[in-house]
């Protein structure tokens, strides 16, 4: 486990305010820069809630998690929030891009909270924006298909350069035909960018797509695996 | 050009457009209210003060209300009831170190405008406004009996014009009733004088003669019976000389308004059991008194509005605080601190309270204009609609806060938005 790593995790345990029992007990993985990994696990696993502590939003009960080499948790306040958005791309199953915002703008909303010098956000969205193959740039989102909406929160997740992106079941919105691409697209640009990749989903189909691929039901110790825990294995 | 704050809150209120302009709608008429409120009571009582001319102060028959004579032989409101025997007018020069006394005669009227009985010097010495003398659009002050000067606006009205011959009517009948007119005396209009911007536009000058011949003529009806005959100059008695007002002014050095000996005189005049003294000045300032305490509550009225604007801030930024959870939730993934969310929010509220106190002041601008041209057309009091840029400031900054404080509790719930539960995906 390196500490320049994109995302470690070492001992983490997480549980509910007035619970007892850990809802989360992770012994520890890492993933270098420009690592893809799949977490898969079933709903209600926790893999929402791992993200949600890797993303600063939860507090853990015990451990560390170090995005690109700091303990996010030991930054407080504002300055976690900037550093999530510096280091952090999401990328969430309903996009949630935001309404009122033309695609490019929504990219480049992400960049409103970041050092990044304003001169350069309309280029830098716009280039992205181009490498994803988005033409109507100044369309509404609810003007774009549900693939091109998918493909302007991926924009929006990289429009940092974050080291680390987290993807929340990409595919869980989309049918069969547009998953694998939109899947392709996601992995391929952060592989261009040097991001690691996080990616948890319930959908089998996507073991083969990573190289890694873990089962949450395996890494959590708080739980005891059951059957079809472990996707693809 | 990057989004910045100034963006995210320009979408905020363009995504609804109603109800922004509604707010902003609200706050302005409450500013715009308060504004034309606080602006016209100043001018107010400046153009009552105007009205009162270079006289220092109004003598009036005895036992009378000062302020009630300054409103009956100032601004013709109501006829006065006690008159003063010419004798007393005439002796007052005399008596008292007067710069000039003017005599004043009411009770007549024609087509509802008031008929001033007075003598030249009314036209040469008194001047309507301080500083601004009286002058003749048309004709020349009266120089016999029967003969009319016309105030502007009561030309206009009256549709007068130099050489009209009219009969006036005794008293001022109430709306709707005839009067009694004199239709043997008929008066020939010989002066139209140029606008004053005073409330004596809109009245009628004859001499004190022709005055005293009107109601002479009533007497000696009354005694003599029908056959009395036309009453004439010469048949005047010294109970028919009587007048309801004497305009005077205190000898006064060169370049000097306020004479030293003025509240001395006054004094003098004060003990006079024969007569009333007004100065007009102090019975303006009394009546603005009175009128302040409906002017404090109308104020509050508008204050009230304005604090019901801002409580419309709050609730459309709350509601909309609601309907924006998951944007807000997006955002603070996305790197915005809490704090900043809630500087969102509060300048949100903000510029609605600016826009609104900006949209206030033009509302007062315009309303003002309109009150005072309509307060010119129905009483001839010359309003200045110009505001009080301290006002002005007090009140567009007071609004500001007022908006920021209600944006406070929208702020706070954005603020507490819970980010994991508003990320849930959407169904």
């Amino acid at each position: 486990m390196t500490t320049d790593a994109a995302l470690a995790i070492e001992n983490v345990g997480f549980r509910y305010p007035g619970h007892d029992e850990w809802l989360l007990d992770i012994a520890g993985f890492a993933l270098d820069r420009g690592e893809q990994m799949l977490l898969a696990g079933r709903s209600g696993m926790g893999k929402s809630t791992l993200l949600h502590l890797v993303l600063g939003l939860l507090e853990p009960g015990r451990g560390v998690v170090r995005v690109a080499g700091t303990d996010i948790h030991a930054i407080k306040g504002a300055r976690r929030d900037h550093f999530r958005g510096a280091h952090i791309g999401m990328i969430f199953q309903t996009f949630h891009l935001l309404n009122g915002f033309t695609a490019i703008e929504n990219v480049m909303a992400a960049m409103a909270f970041s050092d990044i010098p304003k001169a350069e956000h309309r280029n830098r969205a716009r280039a992205l924006l181009d490498r994803l193959d988005i033409a109507r740039q100044d369309a509404m989102p609810d003007r774009l298909s549900v693939g091109q909406q998918q493909r302007v929160a991926v924009a929006r997740a990289l429009a940092c350069d974050p080291e680390l992106v987290l993807a929340d079941e990409p595919t869980a919105s989309l049918d069969p035909e547009n998953a694998g691409g939109a899947m392709d697209l996601i992995q391929e640009i952060c592989r261009e960018r040097g991001a690691a990749l996080l990616c948890v989903s319930h959908d089998p189909s996507l073991v083969e797509r990573f190289g890694r691929h873990e089962s949450l039901a395996e890494l959590n110790r708080a739980r005891t695996p059951q059957a079809g825990d472990a996707v693809g294995a | 050009m990057a989004i910045t704050d100034t963006t995210f809150i320009t979408r905020s209120l363009t995504a609804r457009l109603f109800s922004t302009v509604t707010t902003i709608a609200i706050v302005a008429l409450g500013v715009g209210l308060m504004l034309v409120l606080l602006g016209m009571r100043d001018a107010g009582e400046a153009a009552f003060r105007r009205g009162k001319g270079n006289m220092h102060m109004l003598i009036s028959g005895p036992q009378q209300d000062p302020m009630v004579s300054v409103l009956n032989s100032v601004f013709y409101a109501g006829t006065p009831r006690t008159p003063l025997p010419w004798a007393t007018c005439q002796s007052l020069a005399a008596r008292y170190p007067l710069e000039w006394a003017i005599p004043t005669q009411l009770g007549d009227s024609y087509r509802g405008l008031p008929v001033m009985g007075t003598t030249p010097e009314f036209f040469t010495r008194f001047q309507p406004a301080d500083g601004v003398a009286w002058t003749f659009a048309e004709g020349q002050c009266f120089a016999a009996p029967f003969e009319l000067v016309v105030g502007a606006e009561a030309a206009r009205v009256a549709g007068l014009k130099i050489g009209d011959k009219i009969n006036l009517t005794h008293g001022t009948p109430k709306r709707g009733e005839p009067g009694h007119v004199h239709d043997e005396f008929g008066y020939h209009v010989v002066g139209i004088l140029s606008p004053s911007a005073t409330l004596h536009d809109r009245a009628i000058f004859s001499d004190l003669t022709s005055a005293w011949i009107l109601h002479a003529d009533e007497r000696r009806e009354r005694e003599l019976g029908p056959d009395a005959g036309l009453t004439t100059a010469d048949e005047l008695i010294d109970s028919d000389r009587k007048i309801t007002g004497v305009y005077a002014r205190v000898m006064t050095r060169e370049g000097s308004g306020t004479p030293a000996a003025l509240q001395q005189v006054f004094d003098l005049l004060r003990s006079d059991p024969e007569i009333t003294v007004a100065a007009p000045d102090q019975e303006i300032g009394k009546l603005f008194k009175i009128v302040s305490n409906v002017d404090r509550i109308i104020v509050a009225l508008a204050a009230t509005v304005l604090v019901v604007g801002a409580i419309t801030i709050m609730l459309v930024l709350y509601q909309a605080m609601e309907q924006r959870r998951r944007q807000i939730a997006v955002l603070r993934v996305l790197g915005c601190s809490r704090m900043r969310v809630f500087g969102l929010v509060v300048t949100e509220s903000a510029v609605i309270g600016t826009a609104g106190a900006v949209a206030g002041v033009l509302v007062s601008l315009v309303g003002s204009r309109v009150v005072a041209g309509e307060l010119y057309r129905r009483m001839n009091l010359v309003i200045d609609p110009g505001l009080d840029p301290r006002i002005v400031l007090g009140v567009v900054l007071g609004t500001i806060v007022l908006a920021s404080v209600a944006g406070l509790v929208p702020a706070i719930s954005a603020y507490r938005t819970g980010v994991i539960r508003n990320l849930r995906p959407i169904a």
